[in-house]
């Protein structure tokens, strides 16, 4: 089945179209906002280049989301992005967790290996839900996907060329490495997980095969730990931001990403 | 000795002949030191002018306005990446590179910019950077793309190329601020106000009736091609009419054209405070120093990764 | 193969037509060190061109990316990064050129406002 676009989607169909957008558009921004917040900060000036590009590439997917929610009657881009509270965002909270103490304005003890880490177990996942999606019953979703999917190739090489780097160069920084892994993995459980509710994100075709991807996750990212000699961790779900329950950081994250937009919403920026 | 002048002379021949020179030619002494003085400290200047702006990346209003701002930094970075590239290979037969430049930094005896320096606590400040500091800075960049050495004038084509991007993104900024709600004003006259005094001093001061050595000799060899003071009238004329068109109200009460002497006059920028200023002594300038110490210092451990003569261990 | 069959190695040939230009690949040869790499490559690919340098690179030395890379090079549109995204700032500045806004009244620097624009050119 293939849904044109807004004016053909009804009522039952538009509640899960719509949460599967908010969870795309809202992951791809959050995890846009911790990758920037290296800009101009990263350990080596070529690898502070390369890494913005990613951290562009996931803000220009979480706006494309966002134009869709928008084109759906949601509201504006720019409100959605910007005013929603942290019970309405729907980003595995795994994403949200800062990159190390402090932030980026102040006392940034940031850590490269939790961050590449962090972002590889979302890339994987990221890679898979996008295939899924080329297939998606929405018209619009299909098309945004098989554009979003070319850049994910890219981000995907990078992150697991780092973490073999820093994987195989010494002991220590193999235990760097297994530390930044164990901190991703005790929050990953909700990057994947399915809920009852996603069920109809299945039986409208709007993510084939969604309930299988944490599997297919899993098995992804086995294959490359079990290569690099990395431990196998559980993935742990301590909260659950696809129900909308979040750390205090998002709400830190949030207060940043709209400080000057809240200033005057209706104004022209 | 005879031998020395006689490469001296032939040197700058080439150099009045408008020959370029590259990284593997025989070059004075002198010539490399002032190169690498010029070049390490654009540099440098480019990767601490990464951290005003960083701080509205995240904070940029719009969705749009966020992409734009994030590509413009990683632009700078990327700038500061092609000219410490440049200053490395002029290192290297000395024995060093970029560890150098930033020990260098962090010592003190390296200078970055002075508009770095500065705070921009504003949205508007991102756009007065964009627009004026950036206009500033191309000001200066076209007259060194023309300088005698060739990598140098390779790098500042590419830069001066994203900076036409990084002006537009200024101007819309502040063309959106200028055309908005009083607030919106408001803020962009003020960060006009904050910033106008470093962009006044942005070009160094006024050379007196006679050029320093240094100056003259930096001409001869076409290391630059312009005075500090030519530079400065040059921004002027470029961007006066523009702001003022904006309605913005340029704090100089006695700023104004000659019509017959062709020239700006200005009430003459705090050249001590500027002093003061690019010596570390600004406003932020220990805050930044130490933002990019610790972050430096830390990411060590990933540097040594990526290092061909890292210490490793089974 | 025949057991006289003779080998070569080949060469990258490399060449720049203007100090501030790049070095941009013109072609690759047969030779037997960079030496003669670099000897046979002007009169090869560079007989009716001005040039200003020439580098020639074993072909074996340098490192590709693999056909199956090239998905890796994929770019969405980056209209934001692009100075022609911004044209209409043109027609902006041609607007304010004719018509100024007015001056900003609620600045701190009020009290220079009147003075200053008295000798507004």
């Amino acid at each position: 089945m293939t849904i044109e676009g807004p004016n053909h989607v009804k009522p039952e169909y538009r509640i899960p179209l719509t949460e599967v957008l908010w969870q795309l558009a809202d992951d791809d921004l959050v995890i846009a906002f911790r990758a920037s917040e290296w800009l101009g900060l990263a350990p080596h000036i070529e690898a502070d280049v390369a890494f913005a590009s990613i951290a562009q590439d996931e803000m220009g997917h979480a706006t494309m989301y966002f134009e869709l929610l928008e084109a759906l009657g949601e509201g504006s881009r720019d409100d959605l992005a910007h005013l929603r509270p942290s019970a309405e965002r729907r980003n595995a909270v795994l994403l949200e967790i800062p990159n190390g103490s402090g932030s980026y304005l102040h006392e940034p003890h940031f850590d490269w290996a939790f961050t590449v880490c962090r972002h590889y177990l979302y890339d994987v996942f990221e890679a898979l839900r996008l295939e899924a999606l080329t297939q998606s019953s929405y018209l619009p979703l299909r098309q945004v996907a098989q554009k979003a999917i070319r850049e994910e190739v890219y981000h995907l090489a990078h992150q697991e060329l780092w973490l073999r780097q820093l994987a195989e160069h010494s002991k220590l920084t193999r235990a760097r490495l297994v530390d930044g892994l164990s901190q991703a993995m005790s929050w990953a459980g909700d990057l994947t997980w399915a809920a009852p509710w996603q069920a109809a994100f299945e039986e409208f075709s709007l993510v084939p095969g969604y309930r299988a991807l944490q599997q297919r996750w899993r098995d992804a990212i086995d294959r490359k730990f079990r290569e690099w000699g990395l431990p196998l961790l559980k993935a742990e779900m301590p909260l659950n931001g696809r129900d909308g329950r979040h750390t205090r950081h998002l709400d830190d994250v949030l207060s940043t990403l709209s400080e000057v937009y809240r200033l005057d919403p209706t104004a022209k920026w | 000795m005879a031998d020395d002048d006689q490469r001296l002379a032939e040197f700058q021949a080439r150099i009045d002949r408008g020959e370029k020179v590259e990284a593997e030619d025989w070059m004075p002494d002198d010539y490399r030191r002032q190169l690498i003085r010029l070049i390490a400290m654009h540099g440098i200047s480019e990767i601490m002018g990464t951290l005003p702006e960083k701080e509205w990346v995240p904070k940029a209003p719009t969705l749009y306005r966020k992409l734009a701002i994030m590509a413009k930094v990683q632009d700078e970075e990327g700038h500061g990446q092609l000219l410490i590239r440049v200053a490395e290979d002029l290192l290297e037969p000395l024995g060093q590179n970029r560890e150098d430049l930033f020990e260098d930094l962090f010592a003190g005896r390296l200078k970055f910019h002075n508009v770095f320096h500065m705070p921009a606590p504003t949205w508007a400040d991102a756009g007065i950077i964009g627009w004026l500091v950036d206009g500033a800075a191309i000001v200066t960049q076209s007259m060194l793309l023309s300088g005698s050495y060739a990598p140098y004038g390779r790098a500042l084509t590419r830069i001066v190329e994203e900076e036409g991007f990084h002006i537009h993104h200024g101007e819309s900024i502040c063309v959106s601020l200028a055309e908005g709600t009083p607030a919106q004003r408001a803020m962009l006259q003020d960060a006009l106000e904050r910033w106008w005094p470093a962009l006044m001093t942005f070009f160094g001061p006024r050379e007196g009736t006679h050029l320093s050595t240094h100056q003259q000799q930096n001409l001869r060899w076409r290391i630059r091609t312009k005075t500090n003071e030519e530079l400065r009238q040059r921004f002027l004329t470029k961007f006066v009419g523009r702001i003022r068109s904006l309605g913005l109200i340029i704090p100089d009460p006695i700023l104004r054209f000659d019509e017959t002497t062709r020239q700006w006059h200005y009430r003459e920028p705090d050249w001590d405070e500027f002093r003061r200023i690019i010596h570390n002594h600004g406003p932020m300038s220990q805050e930044r120093l130490y933002l990019r110490q610790l972050t430096y210092d830390e990411g060590r451990w990933v540097r040594e990764v990526l290092s061909k003569n890292a210490r490793r261990s089974a | 193969m025949k057991e006289d069959k003779l080998g070569f190695d080949a060469y990258e040939v490399f060449a720049q037509t203007d100090s501030m230009r790049p070095h941009e690949h013109q072609f690759s040869l047969l030779a037997p060190n960079p030496e003669m790499a670099l000897t046979l490559a002007k009169e090869n690919f560079l007989r009716r061109s001005n040039i200003t340098s020439i580098w020639v690179v074993r072909r074996d030395h340098i490192v590709k990316s693999q056909p199956a890379d090239r998905a890796q090079f994929a770019r969405l549109d980056k209209s934001y990064r692009m100075k022609q995204s911004y044209s209409g700032l043109a027609d902006t500045w041609r607007k304010y050129k004719t018509m100024p806004l007015p001056p900003i009244k609620d600045s701190a620097s009020a009290n220079v406002a009147s003075e200053d624009c008295a000798d507004d050119d």
